[in-house]
């Protein structure tokens, strides 16, 4: 497989790849080197790309797997994410015009354990079929639905509360 | 939309339970158009779902530059039948289908056909001498006679 060629299969997915990648590490940098990292990971193994039946559900569970990988030893070394909190919100005013309501969501989404706020992600931003996150996630769908429906209660349950607060 | 079905939609949806179909059509509803007051909250959700897709990796993707490893292959493989052919070939001329044993038998037998063809050669060159030398003895007992007769003519002449 030529560069060319590897990179019309994967370019497409990337944004998706950057997007769950962020989601789970929160900080911009290592999201934009996570998804380097996997994609030179796909690029090495390319010629057995032609083997997986869905190579975007595989792009997005090697994401997935290596996210995971960083956040533990991350927690093994102790290093908090406290500065990436920091840059995201920036980022993300600088980005897009946000009003304080989906500011808040996002802010609520980065406090959600990591399944939840992986499901969450991959049903509700990337709108995946509950069969393709449980490709990805390898989680049943039975979970993927129980760490939903928590995820989606937990945000709703924090945006009302500031809502309520905000309003009295 | 009517509003019980959009309620019943976000109990559904906050089980779990919604399809991708129905949750598009909160989306939908959510985010275009006059949301009514009671169900307002729920609003920043959704946009803040939409907002999420919409974001895109800026950084460019750094691949190793290509290295023609393909025809490097393709080079290799031809290389290595030509390799494969000539020692291959070496076998199948050299080795008639005989185990070493038998070649070296082989090898002993057309040695020694060789040494006795020699000799029979020589064996027969000399058997031709031999036949010289009778004619020759033959020769020379004539000779002999002639000498006698030599002899007896001179005591005659004496």
């Amino acid at each position: 497989m030529k560069q060319k060629e590897f990179l019309a299969t994967v370019l497409p997915v990337k944004d998706k790849l950057y997007r769950l990648a962020k989601r789970l590490l929160v900080s911009q940098e290592e999201a934009e080197d996570a998804v380097q990292e996997v994609i030179l990971k796909l690029w090495k193994g390319k010629n057995r790309m032609k083997d997986y039946k869905n190579p975007e559900a595989f792009a997005m569970t090697m994401t997935k797997n290596y996210c995971l990988d960083r956040l533990k030893s991350k927690q093994a070394s102790n290093l908090k994410i406290v500065h990436s909190n920091y840059q995201n919100d920036e980022n993300l005013q600088k980005k897009v015009e946000v009003n304080d309501g989906v500011q808040l969501v996002f802010e609520i989404m980065e406090t959600l354990p990591e399944k939840q706020r992986m499901v969450l992600q991959l049903r509700d931003v990337e709108q995946f079929e509950f069969h393709e996150i449980s490709e990805m996630t390898d989680m049943n769908e039975t979970a993927i639905r129980v760490n939903l429906s928590r995820a989606r209660k937990a945000v709703r349950d924090q945006l009302l509360k500031q809502y309520n607060y905000g309003v009295s | 939309m009517e509003l019980a079905k959009i309620s019943a939609l976000l109990e559904k949806y906050f089980e779990g339970n919604t399809t991708l179909a129905e949750e598009t059509q909160l989306k939908e509803f959510f985010t275009r158009g006059e949301v009514p007051p009671n169900l307002v909250q729920y609003k920043p959700l959704f946009e803040g779902f939409a907002i999420a897709r919409e974001e895109k990796l800026s950084k460019q993707i750094a691949l190793p530059k290509e290295k023609d490893t393909s025809s490097f292959w393709k080079w290799g493989i031809a290389a290595s039948f030509v390799l494969l052919l000539g020692i291959s070939s070496a076998f199948f001329f050299g080795n008639t289908g005989l185990s070493q044993e038998e070649q070296e038998a082989l090898a002993a037998y057309n040695n020694a056909k060789e040494t006795m063809l020699l000799l029979s050669e020589n064996l027969n060159k000399g058997a031709s001498k031999v036949t010289y030398f009778e004619e020759f003895s033959e020769n020379a007992s004539t000779l002999q006679v002639i000498n006698q007769f030599n002899e007896t003519t001179s005591k005659y002449l004496k």
